[in-house]
C-alpha cells in the first residue's frame, strides 16, 4: 500500500496527521516516521528558507520504483509506505519530506525507513536552492542521477 | 529541427522561462544537445565552468519520463528534460 504526492507550498503543507491515517491499520505493530526539516545552517553558512525544484512526474514515478524495489532488497511483503515532498519555498524548521512506514515489526520498519530516504537522495529528481541571512542563494551540489 | 529542454534545478538559472529552445540536426544524440547548451553558456555566460560543469554532470529525460543515455537519438521535434545532480529530501 502506497500513497505519494507532491505537495506545493503555496498550496499546502505537507502533513504528519495525514500520515497517521493513512498508516493506521491494525496490521502495523511498527510505525515509523522520517521526517525532513530545514535546518538554519549548513556549511557554516546561516540558511533561511529553502526552495525545492522537482520534476514532479519523474519523482513519482520514482517513489513507486523506490516502494517497488524495497520488496526485493528487504523481502518486506506486508508494509505500507506514505511519502509526500515539498516543492516551492519552505522556511526554518518547516517540513521538506514525510516518509512514513508501517510494517509488522520494528526490525522491518527501521530498515524500510532508512532504505526509502537513501534511495531518495539517489534516485528522485529534486533539487535544493538554499536562502542565506545575506540575502544570496544558492543551488546546492547533488548526485547525478544515473540511467537504468 | 527545434527541440525543446526543460529546465531544472540549478539549470534554471540558464533562462528565466524554465526552458531553453535548441536548434539541432535531425537524428542528433544527447551528447549533440549538451555540446549545444555547453556553446550557450560560453555565448551568453562567458563559458561559466560552474554552469559547464553542471551540464556535464547532467542526466536527461524523455517526453514519456525515461532516464535517456548520451547515445540516445533525437529523430523528431519534441521536449526533453535536463536532469542535473540531484539531491532532495
Amino acid at each position: 500500500m502506497l500513497h505519494t504526492k507532491i505537495v506545493d507550498s503555496k498550496r499546502g503543507k505537507i502533513d504528519i496527521v495525514k500520515a497517521e491515517k493513512f498508516l493506521s491499520s491494525s496490521k502495523y505493530g511498527a510505525i515509523i516516521y522520517f521526517i525532513g526539516t530545514v535546518r538554519n545552517l549548513n556549511e557554516n553558512k546561516e540558511v533561511t528558507g529553502i526552495t525545492y525544484d522537482s520534476k514532479d512526474s519523474l519523482v513519482l514515478k520514482s517513489f513507486e520504483e523506490i516502494y517497488k524495489d524495497s520488496e526485493k532488497k528487504l523481502n518486506i511483503k506486508d508494509k505500507a509506505v506514505f511519502i509526500e515532498h515539498i516543492k516551492g519555498y519552505v522556511s526554518l524548521r518547516e517540513k521538506s519530506i514525510i516518509i512514513g512506514v508501517g510494517c509488522k515489526h520494528r526490525d522491518e520498519a527501521y530498515q524500510l525507513s532508512r532504505y526509502i530516504i537513501e534511495e531518495i537522495k539517489k534516485r528522485t529528481p529534486i533539487w535544493k536552492k538554499e536562502h542565506y541571512s545575506d540575502n544570496d542563494s544558492e543551488w546546492l551540489k547533488g548526485v547525478s542521477i544515473q540511467q537504468n | 529541427m527545434k527541440i525543446i529542454v526543460e529546465l531544472y534545478g540549478a539549470t534554471k538559472d540558464l533562462s528565466s522561462k524554465n526552458f531553453l529552445e535548441i536548434d539541432i540536426k535531425n537524428n542528433s544524440t544527447i551528447q549533440d544537445v549538451k555540446f549545444e547548451i555547453i556553446k550557450f553558456i560560453d555565448k551568453k555566460f562567458e563559458g561559466n565552468k560552474n554552469l559547464k560543469q553542471i551540464i556535464e554532470s547532467s542526466a536527461f529525460c524523455s517526453e514519456n519520463d525515461k532516464i535517456i543515455s548520451e547515445n540516445y537519438i533525437i529523430s523528431k521535434s519534441q521536449t526533453i528534460g535536463i536532469i542535473p545532480p540531484i539531491g532532495g529530501g
